[in-house]
Parts: structure tokens; sequence; C-alpha cells
């Protein structure tokens, strides 16, 4: 890939582009620009502003400040329609698909009305759209029963319909599995070669590197420069992007310190998807869950939690844990931080301090009327020791970045004083790499504390970093034990990898 | 949505219509005359119209709870502007206030929903109550004929037929054509159905509301003529239309959440519901139960029409407590 030269054209320019929402300053003076038959990747963490950008140049939201300009058309009235009639196209994070209209009428509405076909011919067209970018879906589906992958590829293909001079793909490759993120950067490698501007939005850095000629940091909704990808490392960029060097990502384990008194003691559990497990978690021990996805490790966090019925018997303290239900489980000291934070842990509506207190409210409300000074100093001094960022502690949650919203969650056992056993399930999906070492900070003060914690991840490498010991599920069950010098990020592949192929010879 | 489905409010209201003329046939002779029929079908037209309209703001995701008001006001305006004794011209003339005061009423619900974004049925509550107090202003009691020349051409017909009728018959399946067959009733039911990703995708969706709104009042505003042709006079105090034609458009198979209806299916229900009311005197039975039946009818529909999904929900509760979700797609958010 050689980079672009000044002699190719311009096809998205921002100059000086400053966004307020509020309080909270989500771009200050940012410059970037796009050429023709150029991968330019925008990379920082969540909040960093980088959808800000996108939704600016998209015309989805209006600039404070500053100019846009695509294929050389100053923006005037800004709105999507007008970004896409002078060329731009872009693949949504949260997608633009309409889940109740079919696949068909969906490619139907993505491109402009004088390229689309009548009416009538609408699934015949749609058809050889799919073929014409190597995409298999059934034309007359709805987008709801369309998997993941499906909806993210559709999501791509839709943005690419209108044969765009610039292409803004906005995490492109959340859902996408190795296969498909190859397939994804083909697509966009030969869209680019013809002539195509890529701007290429991604949390994934060694995907970014693999990809990009070009590659612009922002930080705290500052640009922080804009590099050859060539001349560019992993480190260097994360260093750009946190403002601190890579290897501090991990607190520091205290091995051997703590007693080894047996806190939660499983035997013999069994539920829908996963079972018979047999599994000791110690006293300030945090105890990696690993395996391919969908082989029961979440079903069995959630049955220790009381949200899915399990039989077979689980005992935390020396007590039989009454896991009945979630209630029961929170009162036996068991802690689930759901996966769906937002969905599940959160309510999304409701100030940073509502979520904060909402499970020691007693405590605060003494006859029943809170007092509200003691709230404040509660909340306060949590946001202090997590370091929450937000514009006020009266914010709503789902305002925040997902960093921040894990971290609000996470208070609550800090709050509560009886937690003895804390499930995280995906504790950092979606959770930018200043706040990842935060929350691990979080995780391993209260393991110190005497806190048995089970952290189900994906990332192996974040299991091999954090965790003192591994488990790894395969159909249910526990296949392998990783740990002491052992543990390590390969070793933890390689156990899931020969899960795996125990399941495909079964 | 699958097409058996979609056709499903359509099927059952025929078939209701069907089984209660024929029980209605029957048991009473009286029922099956021209002149019933004719009278039953003149009765469906001001429903019928208004709920056409009101499916269009249920199909962009809104309600418009000011359209009885409308309807009223306008009846109350014709008995100034459609006097007795007056030329066909400015017979003509009162006519477009009338039509004027309806399309003045969309705008300005249109402009309180798009442009100061209130939510549609707190909006036209508000038109509701000042449109209320402007009737009673100009007309405190019945007053005040409409012209019987204009009245006659309203409800001429072709042996017991209306034209009015046959007209919006013509309408109704026009209407669903576009609906379902065209570019641009594509783009209203997605706007219905999702408003961000519509406007992400570059549709005008603020232009959309707007004129499903205009639209809806405008249908009141003919419907206005109808009811002026019933009661004769300019009366103040017209039916319960506003919930009338939100029943009619839901039992047609308008979603309330947007995006799902059928014009024809409203009509359909409209003329059902009309039916119930002409025959429960016939059995000598109070209007009273056809208020209740119609209030159970609602229900049962819904029930009905969303008995695969209601199905799905008590399986999962019967399943456990807040079994995981199986689709993964609307925890990833």
């Amino acid at each position: 890939m050689s980079i672009p030269g000044p002699e190719r054209p311009v096809v998205l320019a921002l100059g000086g582009v400053s966004k307020a929402f509020g309080a909270v300053q989500a771009l200050r003076d940012v410059s970037f620009d796009c050429r023709a038959g150029e991968v330019h990747a925008l990379v920082g963490e969540n909040g960093s502003g980088k959808s800000t950008l996108l939704g600016i140049a998209s015309g989805f939201l209006a600039p404070d400040g500053g100019a846009v300009e695509i294929g050389g058309h100053r923006r005037r009235r800004g709105s999507p329609a007008e970004a896409r009639r002078f060329g731009l196209g872009i693949a949504y994070q949260a997608y633009s698909h309409v889940l109740d209209l079919s696949v068909g009428e969906n490619l139907y509405l993505a491109v402009p009305q004088e390229e689309q076909p009548r009416f009538g011919r609408m699934e015949e067209w749609a058809s050889a759209r799919l073929e014409e970018f190597k995409l298999e879906l059934p034309v007359s589906a709805r987008v709801r029963a369309l998997s993941l992958v499906q909806r993210q590829l559709l999501e791509v293909v839709k943005a690419l319909l209108a044969k765009p001079k610039v292409l803004l793909l906005d995490e492109p490759t959340t859902a996408l599995g190795p296969k498909e993120v190859e397939q994804l950067h083909e697509l966009v490698l030969q869209r680019s070669r013809a002539g195509v501007g890529i701007v290429y939005v991604s949390h994934r850095l060694p995907e970014v590197l693999g990809i990009a000629d070009r590659v612009t940091v922002l930080r705290d909704g500052v640009g922080q420069g804009t590099f050859d990808a060539a001349g560019m490392s992993e480190e260097s960029l994360v260093a750009l992007m946190i403002g601190r060097p890579l290897q501090h990502a991990f607190p520091e384990r205290n091995g051997g310190a703590r007693p080894s008194d047996v806190l939660l003691a499983v035997s013999g559990l069994r539920g829908e998807r996963f079972g018979p497990i047999d599994l000791v978690v110690k006293k300030g021990e945090i105890l990696g869950l690993a395996g391919a996805e969908g082989n029961g490790q979440v079903q069995f966090l959630r049955a220790l939690a009381g949200v899915e019925r399990p039989t077979g018997t689980a005992s935390c303290n020396g007590k039989e844990l009454d896991n009945k239900s979630p209630l029961a489980a929170l009162r036996a000291g068991v802690v689930l931080l759901s996966g769906d934070r937002t969905g599940e842990s959160l309510f999304p509506v409701l100030s940073v301090r509502a979520n904060t207190t909402v499970q020691v409210l007693r405590r605060l409300a003494p006859w029943g009327f809170l007092r509200r000074g003691r709230e404040r100093r509660t909340v306060t001094e949590m946001v202090r020791r997590l370091r929450i960022r937000m514009a006020s502690v009266e914010q709503p949650v789902q305002s925040l970045s997902g960093g921040n919203q894990q971290k609000v969650s996470l208070t609550r056992p800090f709050l509560r004083g009886d937690v003895r056993v804390i499930l995280a399930e995906e504790p950092t999906q979606g959770v930018d790499v200043g706040a990842r070492f935060d929350i691990y900070e979080a995780l391993r003060a209260k393991a110190d504390e005497g806190v048995a914690i089970i952290v189900k991840s994906s990332d192996p490498l974040e299991l091999a970093g954090l965790c003192d010991r591994v488990v790894v599920m395969s159909r249910g069950t526990i296949v392998d034990e990783i740990q002491g010098a052992d543990l390590g990020e390969r070793r933890i592949v390689e156990a899931i990898v020969g899960g795996r192929v125990m399941q495909g010879t079964a | 949505m699958s097409i058996s489905r979609a056709w499903l409010p359509l099927a059952l209201m025929t078939t209701l219509i069907v089984a209660l003329g024929a029980y209605a046939a029957m048991r009473q002779d009286a029922f099956l005359t021209t002149y019933n029929l004719g009278n039953l079908l003149l009765s469906t037209m001001p429903l019928a119209l208004v709920a056409i309209g009101q499916t269009n703001a249920l199909l962009v995701g809104g309600f418009d709870v000011s359209v009885a008001a409308l309807m009223t006001m306008c009846v109350v305006v014709a008995s100034f502007t459609l006097q007795p004794d007056k030329s066909w011209d400015v017979l003509l003339v009162g006519a477009l206030a009338v039509v004027g005061v309806g399309l003045a009423t969309g705008v300005f619900n249109a402009t309180l929903i798009r442009v100061l974004k209130l939510p549609s049925i707190i909006a036209t509550l508000g038109t509701l109550s000042i449109l209320e107090g402007a009737a009673l202003l100009l007309r405190d009691h019945p007053e005040g004929f409409i012209n019987p020349n204009a009245i006659e051409a309203l409800n001429a017909g072709v042996s017991f037929v209306p034209y009015a009728f046959i007209g919006v018959v013509v309408l109704a399946v026009l209407a669903d054509i576009w609906l379902y067959r065209t570019r641009t009733g594509l783009a209203l039911r997605a706007v219905g159905l999702d408003d961000s990703s519509s406007r992400r995708l570059g549709m005008a969706t603020g232009r959309t509301v707007f004129l499903a709104f205009v639209i809806c009042s405008l249908m009141a505003a003919v419907a206005g003529f109808y009811s002026a042709a019933q009661v004769q006079i300019g009366s103040p105090i017209i039916g319960n239309y506003a919930l009338e034609s939100i029943a009619a458009a839901v039992l047609g198979g308008a979603s309330l959440a947007g995006g799902k209806g059928s014009f024809v299916g409203t009509l359909l229900a409209a003329l059902f519901l009309t039916e119930i009311s002409n025959v429960l005197p016939l059995f000598q039975q109070p209007t009273e139960y056809a208020q209740m039946t119609i209030g159970v009818l609602i229900l049962l529909a819904l029930v009905l029409y969303q008995a695969p999904e209601l199905l799905a929900r008590l399986r999962t509760s019967w399943g456990g407590v807040g079994r995981l979700r199986t689709r993964q797609g609307e925890a990833a958010g």
C-alpha cells in the first residue's frame, strides 16, 4: 500500500470543527481529511469524540464551529440527505436498519431516489446487489431475523450502494469473527483501490494497523496528530490515546499473600446449556472463565446469581448458597455485573447518583427520608475512587461512555459491605483502554479485601493479565485449568481452540 | 410480518361484517332493506373518513385526539357558510372555508408535533380543547340549518349505494396500494417503524410526519361534511369520533407503535362498528351495548393480532425468571 500523495483529491475535509453537548466539550478545533483511494483510520478511547466527528461529517449533527467539505462541496444545510448527495456513505455503529422491513426494502431505502429501480423490481434488484457484494442473505427476510454478523455486513453494503466518494465505517467489525473481518477488509480495500476514500474507526488496533494508510488519534475531543500507519505500533498508538504507556495495563497480583480459604464451592451444578460443574474459588482470588462464545459460561454465571435456575449445590462461605432468585443471591453476597449493562445493570435514564446508591438507600435514608448530603458525599467519594468521568453526578447514565457506565455499576459492590462474590460478565466490553485499567484495578482492590471474583471474558489477553487462575469451558463443562507460570494468552487460546476441536469431533 | 398476518385484520373484519349482517337479516326483516342498507353506508361515512385520516397519524407513530373536536368545528362553521337559500358559488366558497379550517388545524397540530417536538397526544389534546371552546363560542346550542341542496348532493348515490361510499372504497384501496406498493409508501412505513434509522438513511422524516398530521386533519374536515349532512344543523355536540377513529384503525390492523396499518382494514372496521350501532336498535337493544361491545372487540382484536408475540412472552416468563435474551442484538447496545 502506497501512501497517496497530494495529487489525490481530498474527498472529505473537516476544518477546525468544534462541538459541545451541554457542559461537555466533545470536539475542540479538530481538523481531519481523507483523500481518494486511502484508508484513513480514526482511533481514540470511548468518549474521545470519534462518533461526534463522524456524526458531523455525515450531517447527522451540526457543528458549533468549523467547516465540512465532502467531494469538493461545502456543507450548507447539513443533513444526512445532503451529505449522501455530495457522495458520503456511512455504516453506523448502531446500524441504520429498519428491523421490521425486509432486507430488500432496507437496501432499497438506502439508495438515492434517482437510483432506485421500479418498486415492483425491488427484490430482483436487491438480489443482484447482494450478489455484487458477495453477501448471501434472503432478500425477503426481515432484518430482525438476521444474525448480528449479517446485520453488520448488510450495513456496510448499504453504505456502499450509493457509490460514495468517501465511506465512513464506524466500528464495522464489533460483531464479526476473524473470517468475516477478512471478508470485510477485502471489500474495503477493493473499494479504496477503486478510488474511494475510506474513514475507518475501530477499537481493534491490530486491525487498524493492518488496513490503514494513515491514522489520526483523538483524545478528549482534541486531535493528537495524523501519522503514517507504517510508522506506528500498537504501543505508540495506545500511548497517544491514553497518554500513558501500555505496560501498566494490568494491576499487580499480590500472589500467595492471600489466605487460601475456600469461599465459593460449586459441586455438580447443572442448568440449561451447562453442567455438571465442580469448582472452587478462594478468598481474594480472581478466577477467569474462558471459552468460545456459547459454551455455557454466561448461563453458569447467571445460575450462580439466581437469574437462571440450576440444579446441584453451591455453597458460599461454608453455607449453602441460596440462589433461587437474584435477590436471594444478592442477600447471600453474590453480585452479578451483567454484560448487558444498560439493559440489566443500570437504569439508563437515571442519574449517576441514583444508579450508584440504589442498593444502599436504606443506609442513606434513616426514617425513610433520603439525606441528600450523606448521599452526595457517598457518590462523590465513589466517583473519585473509581475515576468516573462525567459532567455532573446528575447526568443520566445513558449519556456516559461504556467504560464510565461499567464503573457506575462497579460502585455497587463497593458500597455494599456484605459482598462475598463478584461475577463479572465481559467487564470491559465496549470499554476504552484507559477505563479498562481502572476497572481491573477496582476488581483487584475488591479481591484484596477478600472477595472472590469470577470474570467471564472473551479476551484471552485480559484473562491472562488480570486473573490468578483461568478455567476453560467447552460444551458446558470445564475442560481445562490454567494457573501459575502457564497462565498466558497463547496457552488460553490453545485451550479454547482445543475445546473447539473436541466439540467438532464429538 | 408474514403475508397471512398482514391480511388477518381484513379477513377478521370482513367475517364479522358478514356474520353480523347475516344474523340480523335472519332475525329482522328491516335489516336487509335498501333503505336500511343505504342508511348504514351513509352513516359509515363520517367514521370511515376520519378513521382513514387517523390511520395516517398512527402510521407515523402518533395519535390525533383532536379530530372529533375538529369535525364539530367544521359542522358549526358549515352552519354559517352553507346556509339554506344560497347559490352554488356561495356554497363552494363556504365549503372551501370548512376545508380551510381543517387545513389550518392540521398545520397547527403538525407544527406543535414536529417543530416544537411535543408528544402528539398532548399536542392534539390542547387543540381539542381550543376547538371545543371555539365551537361552543360560535353555537352554544344547536342552531343554523345546513343547506338542503348540499345535503342532498352529499347523500346522492346509485340505487342504495351513495357515491361517497364508492369514493371512499376507491380511496382506501388506492391508499393501500400506495402504502405497500410504492417507494413513498415504503418510506412512510419506514419512518413509522424507526424514525432514527430513517433519518440516518437520509429520508425526510420531518416532512413525512408533518404531512401525515395535515392529511389526518383534512380527512376529519371532509368527515365533518358528512356529519353535517347527518345532523343537518350547527350542533356543538358531535359523537365520540376521536376514540372511535383510533378503534377503527386498530381493529383494521394499525399498530400503536407506528409503521403498520391498512386503509382498507380501517374502512372495513369503520363499517363494522357502524353496523353494530345500526343493528342493535332493530333488536330494541340500547346503544350502550354497542359501546361496550366495541371496547371488548378492540381488546380481543389486539390480543389476536399479537398472539404470536404474546405466546412467546408467556412461554419465556413461565420458563424461569428473566431468561437470558436469546436475541443478543438487543443486548449489545
